[in-house]
């Protein structure tokens, strides 16, 4: 039935032409919006997890329970009233068991690259210039593995940070707030004392807060500055597969007392703006595949009233429902395909022009609007235009498979 | 052999009676022409012979057995290899040739190539071998009414229905049709059951029935 299917198809030049056009239209607008927001969305994440990462562990504040001190120092039956409660914290936010860590991480196969950190609050002067910000002592070739921040660093190199030496990597903002530029040295305030920093870089991740209020260092530089050999206050983990971090991460959390959070818990804002955007892409999808769909059954239903002799005719000849059936749902079968991968092509074709329109400013690493180009949408799109098409001749398939050609001859339809 | 015992139709709302208690018998190889005035139910009778419509009650035996016991997928099958068609238009398909719609009742069982000479052997005696390639909108109606005539042949079946067949054409079309129709009765023992308005058609059938008013006139 294929055969006649197309050559009933190609009879009808216009319409067939108009209804590839509505759903190739769709498939390419779905394309489109898919790789401007899931580029968009690759740029937002690149830039979540230069601060976070997949999974980071850190160390729960210390603070003074109430509570367990009264029960402490107390008999069980008076009760005792404080003047002023104890408040206060016991130490700072660390991770006691680094070690521990590390096998539970070398056990996981699902783990790219881990390092440790220390991220401490410090004071960095330059002459009369002084500047509050957060350092993060870090481990610089593992770094490099568990974020891009290679790609953000816009002077100098982070790789400048291994072995240490007391050099640092400033936000661009922060160096242009001190006045500083690459090869220069800066004072660092920590803990009642002064070090001397050489910059070895800066780098620029496109938010003010972030690029003016922090600073990386070698993880053994920073531990000296806070007078601490060997405390680390954080793991960073970067995983193979980003997907797999919400349930590795819940595993991990019963381990130990210390926090374990995947990228998305930190980072609950942006999660719930992407899946808004999620939901508007799928939604201009629907409603123009729901458009095409219409088409389709347009067509069908029309090609069906005007071929209803010749299915009364085929069913004479000896032709049964299912034949029929496959008759009509070839043809939205091809409609859908056809035009799903000249939409597929069209997608394409604008995705990269929009991903070559300069926009004047900088984004991320470039000024050009970063578009994904993975195959899951492009397949997504055929399947959702062939479902569609299929979905919509459906019940044309069924009206005419029902025809009996002896309604038909007598006129009776 | 086609056997109608009590045929009793009946259409619509409150029932009208179009066929009244209809007794009949086709015999084998038979050439029965069924004539009366438009309305007179010859038509009806002819679809219920034919497997396409279903009487209201009676029932229809062909070669002894009972349709109305057979499945839908086993009646599109007797359809296929026993049953001709011939319609009053022609009802080819205009996105097909000739050759193609001839190689219609052949493609439901994907037998094409089997049955390509024999297309041809039509084409060349029903006299159209240069539409062999033509689309229905590019010939005739004569000529259309004859490939008609060929997807109705193509199947060598056991039985020829025709409603009308001479109905859209002219006199010398229309001879041809009947010639093709007596010389396949003949040559063959096709059973063949012709409804028809024109009594000189009718008369050249081996036996003739007449309905007047869904009755058969003795």
């Amino acid at each position: 039935m294929l055969f006649l299917a197309l050559r009933q198809l190609i009879s009808k030049k216009k319409q067939t032409l108009l209804i590839l056009l509505g759903i190739s239209f769709g498939t390419m607008l779905f394309i489109s919006i898919s790789g401007v927001m899931l580029g968009l969305r690759v740029y937002i994440s690149d830039a979540l997890l230069n601060n976070t990462s997949h999974i980071l562990i850190s160390g729960k504040e210390n603070y003074v329970d109430t509570s367990k001190i009264t029960e402490l120092i107390s008999n069980k039956d008076e009760i005792l009233n404080w003047i002023t409660p104890p408040i206060g914290k016991k130490d700072e936010a660390k991770i006691n068991s680094y070690q521990g860590w590390v096998k539970v991480i070398q056990e996981t196969p699902q783990v790219f690259g881990h390092t440790p950190r220390l991220s401490i609050p410090a004071i960095a002067i330059k002459g009369d210039f002084e500047v509050n910000m957060k350092i993060v002592g870090t481990i610089p070739i593992e770094q490099m593995k568990v974020s891009q921040i290679e790609d953000y660093v816009n002077s100098g190199s982070f790789k400048n940070l291994i072995g240490g030496g007391n050099k640092i990597i400033l936000g661009d903002k922060l160096a242009r707030d001190l006045g500083v530029s690459e090869g220069q040295t800066i004072k660092i305030f920590n803990k009642d004392s002064f070090f001397t920093y050489k910059v070895v870089g800066t780098f620029k991740f496109g938010d003010d807060y972030i690029d003016g209020a922090s600073a990386f260092a070698n993880l053994n530089d920073v531990q000296m500055l806070n007078k601490t050999p060997g405390r680390i206050s954080e793991i960073a983990v970067s995983l193979y597969n980003i997907d797999d971090a919400d349930e590795i991460a819940q595993r991990w959390s019963i381990l130990s007392e210390d926090d374990v959070k995947n990228w998305k818990d930190a980072n609950k804002m942006f999660m719930e703006m992407i899946q808004m955007q999620d939901a508007v892409r799928f939604f201009v999808t629907f409603s123009v595949l729901l458009v095409a769909g219409f088409g389709v059954y347009n067509v069908l239903t029309i090609m069906i009233n005007q071929k209803r002799h010749e299915i009364a005719i085929l069913k004479s000849i000896g032709y049964g429902q299912e034949k029929i059936l496959s008759l009509v749902l070839y043809q939205g079968l091809f409609l859908g395909i056809t035009g799903g991968i000249i939409g597929m092509l069209l997608g394409l074709t604008l995705t990269t022009i929009i991903g070559n329109i300069d926009l004047g400013f900088q984004l991320g690493k470039s000024n050009h609007l970063l578009i994904d180009y993975s195959v899951s949408t492009y397949v997504l799109a055929l399947i959702a235009a062939t479902i569609s098409s299929i979905v919509a001749s459906f019940l044309p398939a069924y009206s005419a498979s029902k025809m009996t050609p002896i309604d038909i001859i007598r006129g009776q339809v | 052999m086609i056997e109608a015992q009590n045929i009793l139709k009946q259409f619509g709302e409150p029932a009208q009676t179009v066929l009244h208690n209809i007794n009949l018998e086709v015999k084998k190889g038979e050439f029965v022409s069924i004539k009366g005035r438009s309305g007179s139910g010859k038509s009806t009778l002819l679809y219920i012979l034919s497997t396409l419509d279903t009487p209201t009650s009676g029932k229809v035996l062909i070669d002894g057995i009972d349709i109305s016991s057979f499945s839908q997928k086993e009646l599109h099958a007797f359809r296929n290899l026993h049953i001709g068609f011939i319609f009053q238009f022609h009802y080819l398909i205009p996105e097909l040739t000739a050759l193609e719609n001839i190689l219609l009742p052949p493609r439901n069982i994907n037998k094409i190539k089997e049955y390509t000479d024999d297309a041809h052997k039509l084409l060349k005696r029903l006299d159209i071998e240069d539409v062999t390639n033509k689309f229905p909108a590019q010939m005739s109606g004569g000529q259309t009414q004859r490939v008609a005539i060929a997807r109705a042949l193509i199947m060598k079946p056991k039985y020829i229905f025709a409603d009308e067949p001479t109905g859209n054409l002219d006199t010398a079309n229309g001879d041809t049709v009947m010639n093709i129709l007596i010389e396949e009765n003949q040559q063959r023992g096709t059973n063949i059951c012709l409804v028809t308005h024109d009594p000189d058609y009718s008369k050249m059938a081996s036996r003739e029935i007449s309905l007047i008013d869904g009755r058969i006139e003795d």
